[in-house]
Formats: C-alpha cells, sequence, structure tokens
C-alpha cells in the first residue's frame, strides 16, 4: 500500500501546482459571485435558487477538473516514458493506476472543498446565514465525479486524451439519461442500487429541502465503491496487458 | 541465413561472429561457461531467444526482435550496441516488463524477470527519462524511493548523496519543469542508483550530456563495477562502450550480430602495434613491413605482421629508435561496428540477388 501512496502523493503534488487546476477553480468562485446577478435572481427561494445555481456550477467545474486530469495524466506519462521510472520497478501495475486515480480523486476533493468554501462565503455575505448544507452536495459531486475520473483513467490506460475525455462525457451524460431513457423518470430518484449517476444528484433536496438522510450518504458511498472497483479493475487489466 | 565474417577473427577466440548458417537459432544459446562464470551459478541478467513481434496481421506485423540471448555475468559491464531499429530496446524492454514478450526466457538474478519482486535489486535508467515536472528533484527522488521500498531516513541520505554524486547538488528543490536536458539525464541516474541496486540497465546513459558529463558517466560506471555492481548498457556511443565494457553483444534486425569479449572482437588477427620515438627516417627494415603508417613530431605508430614483428623491432632498435608500445593490433569498435553491419548489408544484398535468379 505505501508504494500506491507514493503514487498517489507524487500525483497530488505534481497537480495541485498546474495552473490550469486553480484556474478552473478560481473562475467557478467568480461564477458564484455573479450569481446574484442572474435575470430571474429574486424569484422563488433566493438563497435556494444560489445554492442549485453553486451546486451546478461546481458539478461542472469538477467534471472539466476530473476530465483533463483523468484523460491525460497516463498518456502524457506513458508518451514521455515517465511511466517507466515507475513500473520498471517492483510495483505492480495495478498499483500504479489505482495509485494515479487515487491521487486525482484527492486533488478533485480539494477544489471542490475549495470551490465550496467560496460559495459559502459568498452566500453568507449576500444572506447573512452559513449554507453548510452545500458540503453533502459536494460529497456527492465529489463521489460521482470520482467514477467518471475512474472511467476516464480506465480509458486512457489504452486511449489518447480525446478518446478518454468523449468517453467520461459519455458516462456523464448517459449516466444521467438513463433513467428517463428507460422511463424511469416516475421516481424521484433512481435507488443507489440502481446503475445510474443520478443517485448523486441531490441537487434539489439540498438546495430547497433539508438535506439527504445519512442513510442515502452511506448508500452513495457504497454504489459509489462498487462503481469505482469496477472501473479500476477494468483499467488495471487493460494496462498489464499493455507494451509501454 | 547468411554467414558473417566482418571482421577477421582467428580461431579459438572468445568472441565470435555469429554464424547463423551453421548454428541456426540455437545459436545464442548462453554457454555453460558464462552461467558458471557468476557468483551463485545464475547470471545477473539471461535473456534466452527473446522474441518480440507487433502487430497481427500480415500486413502490419513486424518481428522488432527475432531471437536475441544475452547472458551477463555478476559484475560485469555488457554493452549492447546496435544499429537503430535493431532490437536495443525492446530487449530491454522485455526484461524489465514494460514490453511483454512474444517468447524468450528472461531472468534477473535467477529470478524469473515477468514478476515485479525480481525488479527489486535492479535500477533502471529509460532512454531519455522524464519526470512529473511539477514536482522537484528531491521530491521525485523521495517518490522513488518509496517505490524501492526504502525508509524515509535511507531516502534523505541517498537523495542527497546520490543527487551530488550525479552533480545535481544546489538544483535539489529546483523544478523538473526548469531542468534541461542533461540535468535530466543525471537525475535519471541518480534514480537508477537508490536502493543500491546490484544490477543496473542503462539505455542511452551519455545521451544529451556534454563532453565533461560523458566522461562523469563513464566514471560512474566504472565505479559502479568497482563496487561489484552488473550493468548492461545499451548505447550508440561506441566509444563509452568500448571504455566501460567487459563484454558487448551486437545486434542488428533483431538478432544477435555478434558478441564476445571486447580485446577479442577488437584484437586484429596476427597484426602488432608498434609505437617507436626517434630521429631520421625508419629503416628500411622496417618500412618494408609495416603498414598503417602514422607519424606525430618524433613519434611513429604502425602495424606489422606477428611474424615481421621481430624484425622490426630488432631494426627500430639497431637504428636508435626507443619503443615505447608493443602490443596486438586493435580496431576500434567503430571500425569493427562498421564493417560487421557492412557485411551484412552485403549478405542481404547478395541473397536478395540469389532469390531473384531463382524467380
Amino acid at each position: 500500500m505505501n508504494k500506491l501512496f507514493a503514487i498517489s502523493q507524487a500525483v497530488i503534488t505534481d497537480a495541485i501546482r498546474r495552473k490550469v487546476v486553480w484556474a478552473v477553480v478560481v473562475f467557478a468562485a467568480l461564477m458564484s459571485i455573479a450569481i446574484p446577478a442572474l435575470p430571474s435572481y429574486g424569484v422563488g427561494i433566493v438563497d435556494g435558487v444560489f445554492r442549485q445555481v453553486a451546486i451546478a456550477l461546481m458539478w461542472v467545474a469538477a467534471l472539466i477538473v476530473a476530465l483533463a486530469l483523468a484523460a491525460t495524466r497516463l498518456p502524457v506519462e506513458i508518451e514521455r516514458r515517465t511511466v517507466f521510472n515507475v513500473v520498471a520497478r517492483d510495483v505492480r501495475r495495478w498499483q500504479y493506476v489505482v495509485g494515479t486515480w487515487l491521487g486525482m480523486f484527492v486533488v478533485l476533493g480539494l477544489v471542490l472543498v475549495a470551490f465550496t468554501v467560496a460559495a459559502i462565503a459568498v452566500g453568507w455575505v449576500s444572506y447573512s446565514r452559513p449554507m453548510f448544507l452545500l458540503f453533502e452536495a459536494t460529497f456527492a459531486v465529489w463521489l460521482e465525479i470520482g467514477i467518471i475520473m475512474a472511467f476516464t483513467v480506465m480509458l486512457s490506460t489504452l486511449f489518447g486524451p480525446v478518446t478518454s475525455v468523449v468517453g467520461g462525457l459519455v458516462l456523464a451524460f448517459v449516466g444521467h439519461g438513463v433513467v428517463s431513457f428507460l422511463h424511469l423518470s416516475e421516481l424521484e430518484r433512481a435507488p443507489a442500487w440502481f446503475p445510474s449517476l443520478d443517485v448523486f444528484n441531490v441537487i434539489n433536496p439540498v438546495a430547497l429541502g433539508g438535506g439527504v438522510s445519512w442513510v442515502y450518504l452511506v448508500a452513495m458511498v457504497i454504489a459509489f465503491c462498487g462503481w469505482v472497483s469496477l472501473f479500476m479493475f477494468g483499467g488495471s487489466l487493460m494496462f498489464a496487458g499493455r507494451d509501454l | 541465413m547468411p554467414k558473417h565474417s566482418a571482421w577477421p577473427l582467428h580461431e579459438g577466440q572468445a568472441g565470435s561472429i555469429v554464424e547463423e548458417e551453421k548454428e541456426g537459432p540455437m545459436n545464442v544459446a548462453v554457454t555453460p561457461e558464462k552461467r558458471d562464470a557468476s557468483t551463485d551459478g545464475a547470471p545477473a541478467i539471461l535473456i534466452e531467444h527473446a522474441r518480440k513481434i507487433y502487430g497481427r496481421a500480415s500486413g502490419n506485423r513486424r518481428d522488432a526482435v527475432a531471437d536475441v540471448s544475452v547472458s551477463v555475468s555478476r559484475g560485469a559491464i555488457h554493452g549492447l550496441l546496435g544499429p537503430n531499429g535493431a532490437g536495443k530496446t525492446t530487449t530491454l524492454k522485455m526484461l524489465l516488463g514494460l514490453v511483454r514478450p512474444t517468447g524468450g526466457r528472461f531472468e534477473l538474478l535467477g529470478m524469473d524477470a515477468r514478476k515485479p519482486g525480481a525488479r527489486a535489486r535492479v535500477g533502471f535508467l529509460p532512454e531519455q527519462p522524464y519526470f512529473p515536472q511539477q514536482l522537484t528533484a528531491l521530491e521525485a527522488m523521495t517518490l522513488y524511493g518509496k517505490l524501492t521500498g526504502l525508509s524515509a531516513s535511507d531516502i534523505a541520505e541517498q537523495a542527497a548523496s546520490l543527487l551530488s554524486r550525479v552533480g545535481l547538488e544546489g538544483s535539489e528543490k529546483a523544478l523538473l519543469s526548469k531542468f534541461s536536458r542533461g540535468m535530466l539525464q543525471r537525475l535519471g541516474l541518480a534514480q537508477a542508483l537508490l536502493g543500491s541496486p546490484e544490477v543496473l540497465v542503462l539505455d542511452e546513459p551519455a545521451s544529451g550530456l556534454d563532453p565533461v558529463g560523458q566522461r562523469d558517466v563513464r566514471n560512474l560506471m566504472l565505479s559502479l563495477k568497482d563496487e561489484g555492481k552488473t550493468v548492461l548498457l545499451s548505447s550508440h556511443q561506441l566509444s563509452e562502450v568500448e571504455t566501460v565494457s567487459d563484454e558487448v553483444t551486437i545486434l542488428h534486425l533483431g538478432r544477435v550480430a555478434a558478441r564476445g569479449h571486447i580485446d577479442d572482437l577488437l584484437n586484429v588477427s596476427g597484426q602488432t602495434s608498434i609505437r617507436a620515438v626517434g630521429d631520421g627516417e625508419l629503416p628500411q627494415a622496417v618500412s618494408a613491413v609495416m603498414s598503417d603508417l602514422a607519424a606525430t613530431g618524433s613519434t611513429v605508430v604502425f602495424s606489422v605482421q606477428d611474424a615481421d614483428a621481430r624484425t622490426a623491432v630488432e631494426a627500430l632498435y639497431n637504428g636508435g629508435w626507443k619503443i615505447v608500445q608493443l602490443q596486438p593490433k586493435r580496431a576500434s569498435l567503430e571500425d569493427y561496428f562498421a564493417a560487421l553491419l557492412e557485411s551484412h548489408r552485403a549478405d542481404a544484398g547478395s541473397n536478395s540477388q540469389g532469390e531473384e535468379g531463382v524467380q
């Protein structure tokens, strides 16, 4: 496990020093400041609308960061032969794949926390009330985008960045469209075990309601672990068979 | 299959041009003598009948390595030579598990090289190494130290000393994105030495280095040999290989073209090189038998047939010349290499002509 964490740590250090990651965070945070300027703002439950838009921004920013990191890391390391210094050692290839994903997942978490703190600060200043409930949405977005990230990493073990990004986007949209596609839209939220990313969509309960239950959060974590395990297993198998 | 005879080698030389026609694919089998040369019976590196084919369809099928066998005794420096596309890097990659071999046997220190554990005592410098650009040199060394299984204290100690050893002292905290090509090469050497590995596989270690850096690399390899390390060295820089290697294997078109001890490969059969210092013209008896004369000031260097060496020495002595060096004539590795490739091309040409004639 030490080797896996060493790889993760290197990924974290490398990623958080890249300007592009923090540029996305700053841009998203600035957008949250601009939310009160929206034309429809002021209609209905004003702070609820603020939370809705903030969560949507958070999701988009996280998706951009995730795809930018996950689709490029392995292909670039393979192209530049950086990977040789790792896998030519006493290191299993699955350790490299999982360690890489884990590092990026932690970076994603840091980015989301940074954005959430900024959004809460804006909300606090605007409405004189903290919106710590946003962290529930942050957690859900983190898990969901973590799955998309795992899928993108899996693709990137064999394919280039463009194919991997397209694959990640397809999963994001198909994952959210599958419920309506299968005419299951009568369900308010698909059950956690259902193969749909909609289980991680907690915008309405967080923005307009009282949040989600602990049971639901645990169910999300279980679903997350299942999907990530599947994609990491696939990615490890694909990478193990690849000539470098 | 062609029979190669690029350079005059006399019978009984340890280094021998591979006679593929006579020996077939088995010609590259490792000899028992070589296996016994190691301290515990197993060579440090053993590659037998390595084979790698890329592509499955007949249209894109490419034999990167057709049949390569290499055995490196413990404590030796072994040079792997060959022109571009000869299969050197692919062979090294197969040995280190970076590329899946189509066939062959690979051992590191007596262990099956396919198992990651076999690489625990092996350091590897890839060709033109790169590293995560946003890490510092020290952070990169820490990462690779952890992957090598070193403790935190060992990493701290070794990272500092190795960075100093390769000439990167003072650059420990610089981002690798600011490193020059030569500095990255030095860092590559340093990370390969982490954990004091018993075996080092170096792919073009002097690539991108200035002449001083190249000299440092040569000295480093020689000091590693003094420490009892085994080095498998792949290089285009023939002078580098010639200076440090005990044995070489020359690859061409994915096969072993020649192998042997560097001295045996380069000693020109039946000739003696003489270096003498004196004034005036060379004695007539010497001029009559010598060849390859080179003169600088009062020093002359020339070659004679072994049978004429005594005559030449006596004539020089009687003529008042001082003989400062007398040794079997040795070709440069560049000459040997060029002759070998020329021979292969000639063989390939004659074979294709023969095939056309049959058609």
